[in-house]
């Protein structure tokens, strides 16, 4: 158990960072870039700054509902891979450039489709995601309920009269068993 | 009375729990739905190995294969000759084909094209904005893109030579109607 935890250890370990991940900037002119990315998604001034602060948590609020596309499961806050990264930093961007978080949402599904959100929009056939549980639990409790009464009164009936009807199958299965015996 | 219909009505039930384990089953669950085909192709401006800058409306009026991949992506090396067939058998003056280096150094890109070859023109996208102006989730991914803008085709995973042909082929038979670029709504 530990030696097959150990060994998934080293192989985390070796697979580990994402290919890529060691060449950190590739050459290029900065003077084309269209944006200047900021070092890191949190730094900066957010200590001194209350506004850039602001912008961080309100960055990180939306990347949480975000996916990431390439571990597929966690959100792109969450992630380390470089793509998840760089749109953590985008969504700063854009909200830093005036844009509401919904807008900000909007861009990434148009760009990767609805799945890159965690949480389905509730409209259209999503609505079924959130209301069948709903209608199961409901519907399930009435059937259960109806059951139930219908069990004890039938129950309570038969003892009250002190004898026990049989069906035709049971009735077939004792002459049975007393043909056997 | 009510006992019979509730007799054909819980297998009925199961069908669609059934269904969905055979489509869940039969689907490639990498590939995902692309919402990108049919819209106006994000406009870009990267720079080549030359240190020349590149747009997207600078082709217009032609045929464009994007391409994005990376030295590290072992798909890129399979797919790689169907791309070396695909520049010799177009001219660029009707069809562009454009790779895109994707988390991946000049260096490295170039030792890969001296080893595997081919003449076309790669771009660097150091800070990943054009990739996920397009959606991408990973390498290798192609768009075919028409002379009027717009994305006729996403292929994620290597493309092959059929696949190329016949994207090539229908999107020159089509006639360009430039759309406008700014109603793609890009990042600047």
């Amino acid at each position: 158990m530990s030696r097959g935890a150990a060994s998934l250890l080293i192989l985390l370990l070796a697979v580990g960072p994402a290919p890529g991940t060691a060449q950190e900037t590739p050459g290029a002119t900065p003077s084309a870039q269209q944006t200047e990315a900021p070092d890191d998604t949190t730094g900066r001034s957010a200590l001194t700054d209350p506004r850039e602060a602001e912008l961080d948590a309100q960055a990180a609020e939306v990347a949480s509902g975000l996916r990431c596309p390439v571990c597929r499961n966690q959100s792109i806050v969450e992630s380390n891979a470089e793509l998840s990264r760089e749109m953590h930093r985008l969504v700063r961007d854009k909200l830093a450039a005036g844009e509401t978080p919904e807008q900000v949402r909007e861009y990434f599904v148009s760009r990767y489709g609805e799945w890159i959100l965690l949480k389905p929009q509730a409209r259209g056939v999503n609505l079924l995601v959130y209301g069948l549980p709903l209608a199961v639990l409901i519907l399930g409790f009435f059937l259960a309920r109806n059951r139930l009464r219908k069990w004890a009164g039938a129950g309570g009936a038969a003892e009250a009269a002190g004898v026990v009807e049989l069906g035709p199958d049971d009735e077939e299965w004792l002459r049975e068993a007393l043909r056997e015996g | 009375m009510k006992k019979k219909h509730l007799r054909w009505l819980l297998p009925l039930a199961a069908l669609p729990v059934l269904w969905l384990l055979y489509w869940g089953m039969g689907r490639d669950t990498y590939v995902l739905p692309s919402p990108m085909a049919g819209q106006v192709a994000p406009e870009f401006q990267l720079v080549d190995f030359q240190g020349d800058t590149l747009r997207l409306a600078d082709m217009q009026d032609k045929v464009v294969i994007l391409n994005f991949w990376a030295s590290w992506c072992v798909p890129c090396r399979s797919e790689h000759p169907v791309l070396v067939r695909t520049e010799r058998t177009w001219d660029s003056t009707e069809v562009v084909l454009l790779g895109v280096v994707y988390q991946d150094s000049k260096a490295n890109a170039e030792r890969f094209l001296a080893e595997f070859g081919g003449e076309w023109t790669h771009v660097l996208d150091p800070t990943q904005r054009t990739a996920i102006d397009y959606g991408v989730y990973g390498v290798p991914e192609t768009f075919f893109i028409g002379r009027d803008g717009r994305i006729s085709h996403k292929k994620v995973g290597p493309v092959t030579w059929e696949l190329v042909r016949h994207q090539v082929d229908s999107l020159l038979a089509a006639p360009g109607a430039p759309a406008t670029a700014a109603s793609a709504g890009g990042a600047p």
